[in-house]
């Protein structure tokens, strides 16, 4: 297993390497230049020129991108255009904060994917499969913004305004007073500003997760082996969950490595609505201002995670499945 | 047991940052609390003038507040960050320039509610009888946060960075006029200043503008490197009434009330602390401010502006800005040569109602670059001959030979090069697209075809002020322009292969008044010269004027005597302070 782990990290080095370099001569091929921001009658045409200078633009394309790869084999992502501060130290601040979200997200949606598309599957046809499915494609066929803007209109503005019992802020990962608080205070509030963002990125996932498990439990509802459980009189909480589900689980594992990418991309809106300061807000503003070091630094950092998790669904399979072995 | 380690995770995730403990205290003594200070960890830079700060910051340690009105938080809330941080040396939006200015740096001068001169870091200044030497005598009390008294040094290197090329500082126009190089400004003594410059009007202006920086801890930072310094956007230290306390990238800047702000200036602001949250969406943003979560909402959206106002909590300011939106148009398009065409399509064009319908009425119609406030502004200069009236911009047409000759609804010159063109604007600005949309609808009555394209913003920068030949008809754009007036830039005949030239305007009688009036020092001699540039201008329609939008703002009521107006949002945030029993209950 440790040899697989390792033969498929390093076989992703190339991988990552090469959509990077895509990346790199995508953005730096668009039109449109990073000196142009704050284009005005205020700058002279000099001034925009050292500004290309002193970002390093003045050089030839491929120039540019060995003097990146260099940087990048020495671990610098170089200095952000439009933060003015080392990439890496940005991400150090923000990756943690979309990793949390994602995550929460990931793992809520699986929870209640499963756990739904189990119900579904047991007590197939009845109203409350009707109904889970009828709930399910609504929040499945939802954009995720649109989702988050009526949790914000649902959960902040009117609870606060009509003085619900529930409420919950609609931006930022803490508060204000954050610093004053107490440990648990501290991670109460860090809870209660992720409640929000973290069930809008998840129902929408949730809602595909109980698809595939329903479909997948009914499969194997219908094994032999389920009915030789049964015949030998294990109680139905046993076969459901020790024989039927260990087996159903396989295809569904395969979402979370299929998932990851969708879900950093689905952060991006979240991330956006919610003024959450993570990667993916970070990126799509890099994209706008042309800002090519965060560019390259967010997308290499998402194709790692993309390989990772993928990796992670491939470990998983072993895991959940005796038949598979990575010799 | 899987599902455990998973709470374990978030948990273990959530608790990032300093676990101390205890409330925080009430409104009590003022403190530069460790807690909130966060300047830089690790950053050796960093720490050394984060420690400096607070020894300096601990003489005051305890010191009772010194009246029932200090004390409080206030939050504002941003759609965007702050790019450049408190470097005033960056290219930087004017958002993060006003931030600079009235928050954690000072300048020279600032403006009074008429918008003359008065003093703020310099006690008063002088310009000798020739108008060449200009001198500014600095106040001798204002210390930078790390203890240093702010001197004549400071403003020299402030001065000499700026005007080094390789800094590549964004507003070099403002020393047009301004002599610079090695020795081109003087420190008579430790606070007094001297600069040599060619004698023009609204001299004073960039000093409102350019924040002085620390030398102490910067001189020795080349000038090609101050952007990427730490200083910028992890450990600022300032010299106005806020103190840098914390910056969380993306998300918010803390500053802390300056307890060493002279007295003289003001003293210490009445709040403790100030947090400037970056909110990207709107609706987010209004959200918070309607919750009470944040108190100042920067720029809604003239949509949201109802909100604001039938709240009983909140109270919507709106004042002229410095921004105006136009139509810039390529006259070297055959479409677009003729003075009439240009001016047919603003007749046609209906921006009286476009400002109430669009604007919701906060804004007023523009037909030139002189800010509403301006001295040299007259609201009524051309608003005779660009007063909406589609009739008579028919008749310019037909004049002009652009008539339907085929009756297609589309009007053709005599060679049957029909009068259809584009109009680009940058996505995502839906004020920017409602216009062009509206214009499309409007001008397609008196037989001109003008299609609305939305440009991704790099990209129309690109094909508007550096792809030759220039890719635009016409496009929509504004900005908010500096108190020194000067469209050389824009209008003038030698300017029209240089970036801003893009209308390709070549008119003598333009050039000599551009010419002329910055260097027309006699507010009395330049104010009827503006009237007749403006005349000019009406009549050559360079740009579809199109209005100059208030700026709006949601403040909740909570926080008292704050005062908003053309010179910003923040131009008197030492004196805003919260009622006792308004503040966030709890803690600081």
């Amino acid at each position: 297993m440790t040899t697989f782990i390792v033969r498929r990290l390093l076989g992703a080095i190339p991988l990552v390497l090469g959509i990077a370099t895509i990346i790199f001569f995508v953005v730096n091929l668009a039109p449109g230049d990073p000196a142009d921001r704050f284009s005005s009658p205020s700058m002279s045409p000099e001034a925009r020129e050292q500004i290309r200078v002193n970002l390093g633009l003045d050089q030839p394309i491929h120039i540019r991108y060995v003097r990146w790869l260099g940087a990048l084999a020495q671990g610098d992502l170089g200095v952000s255009f439009s933060r003015n501060r080392p990439v890496t130290d940005i991400i150090q601040e923000l990756l943690p904060n979309t990793l949390l979200l994602s995550f929460t997200a990931i793992g809520v949606a699986f929870v209640l994917g499963i756990l739904l598309g189990i119900l579904q599957a047991v007590r197939q046809y009845s109203l409350l499969d009707s109904i889970a499915s009828i709930v399910g494609l609504f929040f499945y066929s939802m954009p995720s913004f649109w989702l988050a803007l009526m949790m914000v209109l649902l959960f902040s503005l009117f609870a606060s305004v009509w003085g619900w019992p529930i409420y919950f802020p609609a931006s930022d990962i803490q508060s204000i007073d954050y610093a004053f608080l107490s440990p648990f205070e501290k991670v109460r509030d860090r809870l209660w500003h992720l409640t929000l963002p973290a069930t809008s990125l998840a129902l929408v996932l949730a809602a595909g997760i109980a698809r595939y498990t329903r479909a997948s439990m009914l499969e194997e509802i219908r094994q032999d082996f389920v009915r030789t459980a049964r015949a030998k009189g294990l109680s139905e909480r046993v076969v459901i969950f020790k024989h039927t589900l260990r087996n159903a689980l396989i295809p569904v594992i395969t979402l979370v490595g299929l998932y990851l990418p969708f879900l950093f991309s689905g952060t991006v809106f979240i991330e956006t609505v919610f003024a959450w300061p993570g990667m993916g807000k970070l990126v799509v503003d890099a994209i706008l201002q042309r800002d090519y070091p965060i560019i390259m630094g967010g997308s290499l950092v998402f194709a790692m995670m993309v390989v990772v998790g993928n990796l992670v669904a491939d470990v998983l399979y072993a895991v959940v499945d005796p038949r598979i072995r990575y010799d | 047991m899987r599902r455990v380690g998973w709470v374990r995770t978030i948990l273990v995730l959530a608790v990032v940052g300093p676990s101390a403990c205890g409330d925080g205290g009430g409104t009590g003594s003022w403190s530069l609390d460790p807690r909130v200070v966060q300047a830089g960890a690790g950053v050796p830079f960093c720490e050394e003038v984060t420690a400096r700060v607070s020894e300096f910051m601990s003489g005051f340690e305890g010191q009772a507040p010194p009246s029932e009105q200090h004390g409080g938080v206030v939050v504002v809330g941003l759609p965007g960050e702050l790019p450049g941080g408190m470097n005033a040396h960056v290219a930087a939006p004017n958002q993060s320039l006003q931030v600079q200015i009235f928050l954690n740096l000072m300048t020279l001068v600032r403006y009074d509610s008429d918008l003359i001169a008065t003093s703020y870091l310099a006690e008063s200044w002088g310009v000798s009888d020739d108008g060449r030497e200009l001198t500014f005598y600095l106040r001798d009390d204002v210390y930078w946060h790390d203890g240093e008294l702010t001197d004549a040094y400071d403003v020299a290197y402030t001065f000499e960075r700026a005007t080094d090329p390789e800094t590549a500082f964004p507003n070099d126009v403002w020393w047009t006029f301004v002599e610079t190089g090695p020795g081109a400004v003087e420190v008579i003594d430790s606070f007094t200043v001297r600069f040599h410059m060619t004698p023009h009007a609204d001299f004073i202006d960039p000093w409102t503008m350019m924040a002085i920086m620390p030398q102490h801890l910067l001189e020795d930072v080349p000038a090609a490197e101050l952007r990427a310094h730490p200083y910028g956007s992890v450990c600022p230290v300032g010299n106005g009434p806020f103190i840098f306390a914390e910056h969380r990238q993306d998300a918010s800047w803390t500053f802390q009330a300056n307890p060493a702000f002279p007295e003289g200036l003001g003293g210490r602001p009445y709040v403790d602390r100030l947090v400037v949250r970056n909110i990207t969406e709107q609706t987010t943003l209004l959200t918070e401010l309607l919750t009470g979560n944040i108190d100042v909402y920067v720029a809604p959206t003239p949509d949201q502006a109802e909100a604001i106002r039938d709240s009983d909590r909140l109270e919507l300011v709106h004042f002229p800005n410095r921004q105006y939106v136009f139509v810039g148009w390529n006259s070297r398009r055959p479409q677009l040569a003729d003075k009439r065409v240009r001016m047919a399509i603003t007749k046609a064009t209906n921006r009286d109602e476009i400002v109430a319908a669009l604007l919701g009425g906060y804004g007023v119609v523009s037909n030139g670059t002189i800010p509403s406030r301006h001295w040299a502004y007259d609201a009524s200069l051309g608003a005779d001959q660009t007063a909406f009236d589609p009739e008579a911009a028919r008749l310019l047409l037909d004049q002009a030979g652009w008539i339907d000759r085929d009756g297609d609804g589309v009007r053709e010159n005599a060679g049957g090069l029909p009068l259809s063109f584009t109009i680009k604007y940058p996505p995502g600005n839906q004020l920017w697209q409602n216009v062009a949309e509206i214009m499309q609808a409007q001008l397609s009555t008196i037989g001109i075809e003008a299609t609305p394209t939305a440009v991704e913003g790099g990209t129309l920068i690109q094909q508007v002020l550096f792809s030759r030949p220039r890719e635009f008809d016409g496009w929509i754009y504004g900005w908010t322009i500096d108190l020194r007036l000067d469209d050389t830039a824009l209008f003038h005949s030698a300017w029209t292969e240089r970036p801003n030239g893009w209308s390709g305007t070549q008119r003598p009688d333009i050039d000599r008044y551009l010419e002329r009036l910055p260097l027309t020092l006699d507010e009395y001699v330049a104010k009827p010269m503006w009237g007749e540039y403006q005349e000019l201008l009406v009549d050559e329609q360079p740009f579809t004027f199109l209005f100059q939008p208030e700026r709006l703002v949601g403040v909740n009521l909570r926080i008292q005597d704050v005062v908003m107006d053309i010179r910003g949002e923040w131009v008197n945030v030492q004196d805003w302070w919260i009622p006792s029993s308004e503040r966030r209950r709890g803690r600081r």
